[in-house]
């Protein structure tokens, strides 16, 4: 079973402006971990190159924050490993202009991503004291097409629907269906399935042209290659 | 000994419920560093040994508490271990602040024993007895103290105790003795321990949701369980995303801080329309009026998901009499009360007793959620005993069904298809000779992220055929079998792993072995009940060069924990019990090879017996804390009181014919007469079943008393310098054993398990004779 709950955490960012002593380590994970897996849209790779992870993480984390796994960012969220962040951004198929949801802001690093290839980004993260560190951290890193508002993700954000693509990033037992309504026609919908800790399956749905789901199980590269496939 | 049971429940709150093994392993690692430091301390303590004695107690006291407290401050996160290397050195002292209390107590008890402190039978009898009353008095605490308060308890024993220490000796009260007790004292005035959850438990997620409110609290020996209500909280595993309705609000209900069930509000007027929509209302779609049972309680939405797709009756066996007390009285209000037109049962029983038991059949007998979205996901239960899933479990659920009746299992899917495919080899197994007609039986229907399973004794006819492909039109699921292919219209866009892992398990070997290379797909036993290991041991070259570092999601952390623990306690138990060895006041002997051979052999085969015994326990038993508290408390009374009479027996002639091969024998036979005598015991009450258990355990615990201390009066007598090692040689394996039984049950079995204790037995006896030379005359 599984419960909806928001998702991820911020941690405040320093050293904005300043020399990125990290940007080596960021092209090396774009590199390793999402090239050489298989992602090949050139918008994401560039999104993932240019949004400094490191400063979403813990300070005590910020060291690993290029390395290929989940973080624990306080609260007992997580911030996604980098691959599953570029996988999910890439079959949503963005494109400038899109309006895009995301349920469970968390660290707002896949909200990052996502605004720097869509045209605005609605987040909505159902902790509060998590909301307010992501439109704070967010906002001083300098995004201003994403709004972040606290609340249960659950039902969306009905004002601004309907969203040309959504991505829930909180695990869940069951797509909501207040989602399903605000997504356009022509919309895409991706989610996770299980632990709130670690991906290991993810569901993608797409709404035709006439309003009519289809939904199917897509799994990262590496799965896929697991399998056989 | 109620503290080491009150500690397995502890951190199975706070963290996850397969903690059993760590806590015996602090226990042995505090009594046998304490054996360690009263030998090597010898001359010190023997000047004052009374004065010793007091402070082990008074210590002691409060000690049980103050580690528990301390350690919550520990920054231990089990999660972090295989990546982050502060990790280790947190989850070192997390264990080695549990285990100083252990060695107060081992110290308490040691010094009056070996220092001669009052009449050595009074001691020995005093001890027994101590013994037995806290794996008996841990029982009714559970169900009168709340979680957070159970080392209170610890801590008025503590004092009870100090009391009679407080003068002594001499009747003369110190400053000193009068601090510690007020110090204890002070510990029953603070606040209770407010438990802190791992934040990676469902409990703790839920609490931190806006407006999150405790609406029930109930505690027992099966846990510890609360029901909380938010608006944040939406639970429908697997619904359809065909349904365009609304989900009532609900309240969640937490067992020791994971969710096991949803309690939708005023579900029991009017069944929400939604459990109509869930991949486990396949069986319903397919009988009529069925009489229906469900083994787990998930709070009401079983039972609604009966009465609202039309079954006659529902009975569900639950064996947690707390849980089933919170759904039936104290959430009645906010469940709307029980639906109309269906009769509900709830059984207070285990799931293997109920089906060994009765004999009322089903026409549905529903296995729900196999694998739980949250933490099963991670493999935290790949340790966990998972006796309903067994073979011998599947073969007593088909015995319950009518010749229509179905057995229906639903659960997550994971990529690679794993839960999924065990269940169909499972059954397969069981439904016919080498499961070779069984494919006819089954129909696998996939949902959104999650798949249900329904089998059958005879074949599906088209009529039910049609109604299930009905069911997968009007909810947007597909059938994966006996439907090979997808439907029209949906070629390419379903992944290929779970259709044709279906395909390869009903169509493939029934074995189930050609399944997967990687996992361990086969179907388990009661001899090895992991459901939920699919780690397989010979594939992990395999498993990285192909995952590379990508490997992490698919990690059992169950066994992670294990192997973990294993590391953590053996380097500490090689520190406290081996290391100061070197330093002991005669200079130091290792007693030679006989010496290690002998005391690693009793060590280790000691954990081996004892703690199959406990899994077995489980089953027979059916909870893990009563398990803990027979084989824990019954082996140190049992093996006690075969130490204490150890004296008549210390001929190497009598060891050798007698008590080795006796203690072999006693134990496979103890064992093996569970095991087979499972299904008639699990036919009579429980109070018979824990009788059997201890019967069949005692004889060999209390033999298995005897080899230390005859040995130690051996060596007394001929060379007492190597004692200290045989402590610490001992405790050392005792520590490691317990980790070594874990892993020999999950990867060899329990037979293979208890045989291997009974063979280091056999060594021990070879061994015996040359421990010293100059021992005792042959009688």
């Amino acid at each position: 079973m599984a419960l909806w709950a928001g998702l991820l955490c911020v941690a405040a960012p320093s050293g904005g402006g300043q020399e990125d002593p990290f940007r080596e380590n960021r092209l090396t994970m774009v590199r390793d971990q999402i090239e050489r897996e298989g992602i090949s849209d050139s918008r994401v790779l560039a999104a993932m190159r240019e949004v400094p992870r490191h400063l979403l993480v813990p300070p005590e984390y910020r060291p690993m924050a290029y390395e290929p796994r989940p973080l624990p960012i306080g609260e007992g969220q997580t911030i996604s490993q980098p691959y599953v962040v570029a996988f999910m951004t890439e079959i949503l198929r963005l494109k400038p202009g899109d309006r895009v949801l995301e349920v469970g802001t968390g660290s707002g690093y896949q909200a990052a991503v996502a605004a720097k290839i869509a045209g605005e980004v609605y987040t909505v993260e159902i902790f509060p004291s998590l909301a307010d560190r992501a439109r704070t951290n967010l906002a001083s890193l300098g995004f201003r097409n994403i709004f972040v508002r606290q609340g249960d993700g659950y039902y969306g954000w009905m004002e601004k629907a309907p969203f040309d693509a959504i991505i829930v990033t909180c695990a869940g037992g069951h797509v909501p269906p207040p989602l399903l309504r605000q997504l356009r026609n022509g919309g895409r919908m991706i989610m996770p399935v299980g632990g709130p800790f670690l991906t290991q399956n993810l569901v993608f749905l797409e709404k035709g042209a006439d309003g009519t789901l289809s939904q199917r199980n897509v799994l990262p590269v590496v799965f896929v290659r697991l399998l056989g496939h | 000994m109620a503290d080491e049971i009150f500690l397995i429940r502890l951190l199975s709150f706070r963290f996850w419920p397969h903690f059993v093994p760590l806590i015996i392993s602090q226990a042995m690692l505090g009594f046998g560093a304490s054996g360690v430091a009263l030998h090597l301390l010898r001359p010190r303590i023997a000047r004052e040994p009374e004065k010793v004695f007091a402070w082990a107690v008074l210590l002691a006291a409060s000690s049980f508490e103050l580690a528990f407290r301390i350690s919550q401050h520990v920054p231990f996160d089990p999660f972090l271990l295989l990546w982050h290397p502060s990790s280790w050195p947190a989850f070192a002292l997390f264990f080695f602040l549990l285990a100083v209390p252990f060695f107060l107590a081992g110290t308490a008890i040691g010094v009056p024993l070996s220092f001669g402190l009052g009449n050595a039978g009074a001691v020995y009898a005093a001890c027994f007895a101590g013994t037995a009353a806290g794996a008996l008095l841990c029982l009714p605490v559970f169900s009168l103290v709340p979680t957070g308060l159970l080392l209170r308890v610890s801590l008025v024993l503590g004092l009870f105790a100090s009391g009679f220490v407080l003068a002594y000796p001499g009747r003369r009260f110190r400053a000193g003795r009068l601090l510690a007790g007020g110090i204890t004292l002070m510990f029953l005035l603070l606040p209770p321990i407010a438990l802190s959850l791992s934040p990676y438990k469902d409990l703790a997620i839920v609490r931190k949701l806006p407006e999150a409110r405790t609406i029930s609290v109930r505690f027992g020996v099966s846990g510890d369980y609360q029901a909380l209500y938010s608006p944040g909280i939406h639970n429908a595993p697997g619904l359809s995303y065909r349904f365009e309705g609304e989900i009532p609000p609900q309240a969640a209900i937490f067992a020791d801080g994971e969710l096991r069930g949803i309690v939708p509000r005023g579900g029991g007027k009017a069944p929400p329309e939604y459990l109509g929509f869930l991949p486990a209302a396949l069986p319903y779609k397919m009988a009529s009026r069925p009489a229906v049972a469900q083994f787990g309680l998930r709070g009401t939405e079983g039972i609604l998901m009966a009465a609202g797709n039309g079954a006659s009756s529902v009975t569900v066996v639950e064996p947690a009499a707390e849980f089933a007390g919170m759904v039936e009285d104290d959430l009645a209000e906010f469940a709307g009360g029980a639906p109309a037109g269906i009769r509900v049962e709830i059984r207070k029983e285990g799931g293997r007793s109920f089906l060994a038991r009765g004999g009322e059949k089903f026409d549905i007998i529903e296995l729900a959620d196999i694998s739980s979205l949250t933490f099963s996901s991670l493999g935290i239960h790949a340790t966990g005993e998972t006796y309903l899933l067994t073979r011998e479990g599947i073969r007593a659920a088909l015995s319950r069904l009518t010749d229509r009746g179905m057995l229906a299992v639903s659960g997550w899917l994971k990529s690679p298809p794993r839960e999924s495919v065990k269940i169909l080899n499972t059954i397969r197994a069981e439904l016919g000779p080498g499961g070779r007609s069984a494919p006819e039986r089954f129909i696998v229907v996939r949902g959104w992220g999650s798949f249900v399973v329904v089998a059958r004794k005879l074949p599906f006819t088209g009529d039910e055929l049609a109604a299930a492909r009905r069911f997968c039109g009007e909810t947007g699921f597909t059938m994966v079998w006996p439907d090979t292919e997808p439907p029209a219209g949906r070629k390419g866009l379903e992944e290929a792993g779970f259709r044709d892992s279906v395909r390869s398990a009903l169509a493939g070997s029934p074995s189930g072995v050609d399944a997967d290379r990687l996992f361990d797909l086969r179907p388990v036993t009661d001899d090895s009940p992991y459901f939920h290991r699919f780690l397989n041991l010979r594939s992990l070259p395999e498993f990285r060069r192909i995952l590379g570092d990508q490997w992490v999601p698919f990690v059992e952390w169950g066994v992670v924990f294990l192997v973990a623990s294993f590391v953590v306690s053996v380097a500490l138990a090689a520190v406290f019990l081996l290391l100061p060895l070197p330093f002991t006041p005669a200079g130091g002997s290792g007693g030679g090879f006989p010496v290690v051979v002998y005391f690693s052999a009793l060590g280790l085969a000691y954990m081996l017996i004892e703690l199959t015994f406990l899994k077995i326990g489980i089953l027979l038993l059916g909870d893990p804390i009563r398990a803990a508290a027979a084989a824990v408390g019954g082996f140190p009374l049992l093996s006690g009181i075969g130490s204490a009479v150890s004296g008549g027996w210390e001929s190497s002639k009598t060891m050798r014919r007698w008590v080795f091969p006796g203690i072999a024998i006693l134990a496979m036979g103890g064992f093996l007469a569970l095991f087979h005598g499972t299904f008639f015991l699990l036919e009579q009450r429980l109070a018979w079943r824990s009788l059997a258990f201890l019967a069949a355990l005692a004889p060999a615990a209390f033999f298995m008393g005897m080899p230390f201390p005859v040995a130690l009066s051996r060596m007394a007598r001929a060379d007492s310098r190597s004692i200290p090692y045989a402590w610490g040689v001992n405790g050392f394996f005792s520590v490691a054993g317990v980790s070594v039984a874990s892993i020999g049950s999950l990867w060899i079995g329990f037979h293979a398990t208890v045989a291997a204790g009974a063979v280091l037995y056999l060594l021990a006896g070879i061994v015996f004779p040359r421990l010293a030379t100059g021992g005792i005359p042959a009688r």
